[in-house]
């Protein structure tokens, strides 16, 4: 980025400046129109000076020009006007008044939106600048960069500079040529006192700023101070694990407090400052009169000015300080705004930075990595400056399955950075073929070269979006958008350098791997973690998960199928007594009341949980069907034993949160509600029933044994479900989605749909069985890949988060293996696996890349026997030794199996 | 049945005797009721103990693994209790149980039996008494054999 936000602003924005500016300068004279038009209609309608000599009329518009006197002089008359009587001429210049004052609105009004606009257009440009830097941040300089810190700079630091940049020409130019006509103006009357005018203003542009130097080193420091504030807040909320581990809040918070303290002192600097700096330019503002009634009086009691010209001096005057203000103040936050820009520029300081990102990639150098990879001289140096590995030297042929066997140290895991290109800590040649490895284009080298770390990095969304993510290097078919929606989208995104490429169009490179469409490739993702031992977890993820019946219809029917299957299956099998299936004309004593009530299942968070009990529509719906005094007495009930037997149990005892109605924190309240309670019915609140009721809803007969539940009580139940469907339909259609045999529900998981009833509380093992039951059903109706496509959809959550690691580790291996790189390098990965586990994943690794190339980090010798190379590192040497027989009878490819390579690849 | 005639039944068992009654309904309502078929085995030798078992209704046999084949070594009926051992000392299941008849029991789960005990001591103690009779019972037995 350039250094100097000026050269910035101008180097990209000059064609607009340039324009708003010309709009600025062509719009002035309708300004001093529309300020002289006033004395026009005083003097001339009102006054009549127009008049003076008796003529019942005066000519209206009447337009002349007079050539300047070294053109020779003389006047041109362009129009003769209209003549028009005094109430005419009256009614004639108030119109035009009014003409001026809106021609004025409509320029004020356009300049004020171009200038918006052309500073929102710098603002996303500058944006997408900073992102396609941090795009850039070398390895090294990722170690310091702090992501929290970045975020801010680039969504809150630029924000005032984008609003700066509309005025950062214009202003000054708009408010400097006001203030020099004024002045010209004064000079004009009498030198002396424009000379003296100039002079307070000289000092005011001489002082003023050099104040300021104080306020902007403050400027300086706040931003720091406001951006680790930023960085710190989000490193506490990342590691907020070790801060509840080690009890550290009481020093997070003084440390917090101690960084609030410093902004405050330093803001407190600023604002003092600000505020002298302001009255001091006042006080020189106010200074200028004085010297002119002072000395401007002095001439003219001597006589040598008159004491119109010292009035219309002090009239012009007046007229000076406020653009002069307006510019004081624009250098204000010129300044202001400089600082930020260098605080910035400096956070993305070239030295931090890698080579651009090149968006064309060459075609013809993308050939697969094959042939004999040769190191030559490396060196790698250590953090302390101890040498990890010193005048390292090999040759291994690729491709082949080579073992980097650590010797305890890093240097094993060093190499296989280098390999990767993921590190450019030092120095030495890597050599391909013919081609340096790390002069090799991203692009090539991205979708040839995979590595998989320690770290499994996973972006939120869904599982499958994370598999595809090294797919997506280029758009390769556009999906249709309106033509003026994409013309509108690309012109701005010229107008702004931004990238022209839509994510809507299809990204992914199915050809690459094989695949036909989507379908094929959710196949060879699904096929892909099956073989890495994820296949059961995707299946149950995909059964936790929902369908959208309008999308996939098909699926639906097959669905409802699946699930009339499912039912025949436990009947014919005995298994009647295992899922109570949900029946509009019966209680269903394995679920919850409120799930009885409504026979469906809320979409809308006030029907969830306790909020239905708080839901006016619904209670009234209840009440309509006589069952709140009902309900309210189970609430008592459930109150009464609860607060009975979890009592002595300390607040947020797991118990709690596992088996109570009520909360730790609510059960004192709950008892207060029983003391009322027993001092009278009447003496219960109308909010104590409302929490009374909540406590029913979520009783299940089956499971929580309180015995409240009688044959009239759940008839009732079961005849309150049509008034409540009606009342809350009419409430919101959208709230709750009603269960129907015959269709699915898009509101409950797919596993619900499937049995479309509870698993029986009551039945020992009946889960297990049930969930065998349903996977056979699944497996016969062909349905396992759909289940398993959905449970592709299943979102990993934050950084994976609601992965375990070992998922996590997979997804993160799956990704690499589906781009089929050329080089594979594996470097940590499997650590998240136990030792069994790890050990089948790298034999199914070797299997992977027979015809490929896999460097893998072992931590000792022990399986290093079934790759094709170990790569040895001792006293800073590399040591290279060969299988003489690979174990998985590895045929090295001959020209046959380099072509298959090829067409993979 | 309700939690009430649980809570009765749990008072039957030795173990439970001078438990609180209050305590007798948490253990009861953080239990799950659970029925087996005739035949349904309530765990089998060698699982992991995961839970203990209170039979409320109905009868089950311990059967011991043998090179010959399982022997049933004892009949449970009414307010057994069984599986006990195996959460307390966390060893595998030293016995399978099975069910001879349709039968209902109450299964206590293995962590919240144990947060229980570890929340209320008097429940403790009321274990380690019952286990301190059962010691004081079997070494009886051991005097009473190598006497004979």
């Amino acid at each position: 980025m350039e250094k100097s936000l000026f050269r910035y602003i101008w180097t990209h924005s000059r064609r607009d400046q340039l324009i708003v500016c010309a709009v600025v300068l062509a719009s002035l004279p309708f300004y001093f129109m529309s300020l002289d038009l006033p004395r026009q209609i005083v003097n001339q309608a009102i006054q009549g000076e127009a008049f003076r000599e008796g003529n019942p009329t005066a000519p209206f518009l009447h337009l002349t020009y007079d050539w300047p006197v070294w053109l020779g002089g003389g006047t041109l008359e362009i129009f003769e006007g209209f003549q028009v009587t005094r109430i005419g001429l009256l009614m004639g210049l108030s119109l035009l008044f009014l003409f001026f004052v809106v021609v004025n609105g409509a320029f004020k009004y356009w300049i004020n939106v171009e200038k918006g606009i052309l500073g929102e257009r710098m603002l996303r440009r500058m944006r997408f600048d900073l992102f396609s830097m941090v795009l850039r941040f070398t390895p090294e300089a990722l170690r310091t960069v702090k992501s929290s810190e970045t975020a801010t700079i680039i969504k809150d630091e630029v924000e005032p500079i984008g609003g700066f940049i509309g005025d950062a020409f214009i202003t000054p130019i708009f408010l400097g040529t006001q203030a020099i006509t004024a002045l010209l103006f004064i000079m004009v009357q009498n030198v002396w006192l424009g000379l003296i005018a100039l002079a307070v203003i000289a000092i005011q542009f001489i002082i003023i700023p050099r104040l300021r130097r104080e306020l902007l080193r403050l400027g300086r420091q706040r931003q720091l101070a406001s951006r680790q504030l930023a960085g710190r807040i989000a490193e506490v909320l990342d590691g907020i694990e070790v801060v509840h581990v080690h009890n550290a809040y009481n020093w997070e918070r003084a440390e917090i407090g101690h960084r609030l303290f410093d902004l405050f002192t330093v803001r407190l600097k600023i604002y003092n400052r600000k505020f002298f700096v302001k009255s001091l330019n006042n006080f020189l503002a106010q200074l200028t009169p004085f010297f002119f009634y002072a000395v401007g009086g002095y001439f003219a009691l001597r006589g040598t000015l008159d004491i119109g010209q010292l009035v219309a001096v002090i009239a012009a005057y007046r007229e000076l300080p406020p653009p002069l203000k307006e510019l004081i103040d624009w250098d204000q936050q010129r300044l202001d705004v400089q600082v930020k820009y260098d605080q910035v520029t400096q956070h993305f300081a070239e030295e931090r930075l890698g080579p651009m990102v090149e968006a064309r990639q060459d075609e013809e150098e993308d050939t697969p990595l094959v042939g004999p990879l040769v190191g030559e001289g490396i060196r790698v140096a250590g953090p302390h400056g101890d040498m990890i590995i010193e005048g390292g030297a090999f040759a291994v042929d690729l491709p082949a399955s080579v073992a980097l066997i650590s010797n305890g140290g890093t240097a094993a895991s060093m190499m296989a950075r280098i390999v990767a290109r993921r590190t450019t800590e030092f120095s030495g040649q890597l050599r391909i073929g013919d081609r340096d490895l790390l002069q090799l284009p991203h692009a090539v080298a991205g979708r040839r070269i995979a590595y998989a770390g320690v770290d499994p990095i996973l972006f939120p969304g869904s599982i499958r979006d994370n598999l595809i993510y090294g797919l997506r290097s280029k758009p390769l078919g556009k999906v249709v958008e309106s033509k003026r929606d994409m013309d509108r989208r690309i012109a701005e995104a010229l107008r702004t350098g931004n990238p022209l490429e839509s994510i809507s169009d299809q990204w992914v490179d199915y050809k690459r791997i094989g695949a036909k469409d989507e379908n094929d490739l959710d196949r060879i993702l699904i096929d892909l973690l099956e073989r890495i031992g994820m296949g059961d977890t995707i299946y149950l993820l995909g059964l936790a998960g929902w369908i959208d019946p309008a999308r996939d219809s098909a699926l639906a029917g097959r669905l409802v199928e699946a699930r009339q299957r499912l039912r025949e299956t436990f009947r014919s099998n005995g298994m009647s007594d295992l899922v109570e299936p949900f029946d509009p004309e019966r209680y269903n004593s394995q679920a919850t009341i409120a799930e009885n009530l409504l026979f469906g299942v809320p979409i809308s968070d006030e029907f969830k949980g306790r909020q239905l009990a708080e839901n006016a529509q619904f209670r009234s719906a209840i009440r309509r069907a006589g069952l709140t005094d009902g309900l309210v007495r189970m609430g008592l009930q459930i109150a009464e034993t609860m607060t009975e037997i979890f009592e002595g149990l300390p607040p947020g005892h797991s118990l709690f949160e596992q088996f109570s109605f009520i909360g730790a924190e609510e059960l004192p309240e709950y008892q207060k509600i029983l003391r009322r309670y027993a001092r009278g019915e009447g003496h219960l609140r109308r909010e104590d029933r409302t929490r009374l009721l909540a406590l029913p809803l979520a009783y299940v007969e089956a499971r929580h044994r309180l015995g409240l539940l009688d044959d009239g009580m759940t008839d009732r139940i079961v005849g309150a479900r049509g008034l409540v469907r009606e009342v809350l339909e009419k409430a919101d259609p959208e709230g709750v989605e009603f269960y129907d045999p015959e269709k699915i529900c898009a509101a409950a998981p797919l596993r619900d749909n499937l049995l479309f009833g509870r698993v029986s509380y009551q039945v020992a093992n009946a889960r297990a069985r049930v969930a065998q039951a349903v996977a056979t059903v699944i497996r016969e109706l062909d349905l396992l890949e759909d289940v398993q496509r959905i449970g592709l959809d299943y979102d990993v959550g934050t950084a994976g988060r609601l992965l375990s690691p070992q998922e996590r580790a997979s997804v993160n291996l799956v990704r690499c293996l589906v781009k089929r790189p050329d080089i594979l390098v594996v470097d940590g990965a499997l650590a998240p696996f136990d030792e069994a586990r790890g050990q089948q994943l790298m034999q199914l690794l070797l299997q992977f890349f027979q015809q490929q190339s896999l460097f893998m980090v072992l931590p000792n010798d022990r399986q290093a026997g079934a790759f094709d190379v170990q790569m040895r590192f001792r006293d800073g040497q590399i040591i290279i030794d060969n299988t003489a027989h690979p174990p998985l009878g590895r045929a090295k490819p001959g020209p046959e199996a380099e072509r298959i390579t090829g067409e993979v690849a | 049945m309700t939690l009430e005639t649980e809570v009765q039944s749990l008072r039957q068992v030795p173990m439970f005797r001078d438990v609180d009654p209050a305590r007798l309904k948490l253990l009861a309502f953080t239990s799950e009721r659970v029925q087996f078929a005739g035949g349904q085995r309530f765990f089998s030798q060698g699982d992991p103990s995961d839970a203990a078992y209170v039979i409320l209704d109905g009868r089950a046999s311990v059967l011991l693994h043998t090179p010959g084949g399982d022997i049933q070594v004892a009949e449970l009926g009414s307010s057994a209790l069984v599986g006990e051992m195996g959460i307390l000392s966390d060893t595998p299941r030293s016995a399978t149980i099975m069910a001879t008849e349709p039968t209902t029991a109450l299964r206590i789960d293995k962590r919240v039996f144990l947060e229980l005990l570890a929340q209320f001591p008097q429940m403790s103690l009321a274990i380690m008494r019952e286990l301190a009779k059962r010691l004081e019972r079997t070494n009886a037995q051991l005097v009473a054999q190598s006497s004979a």
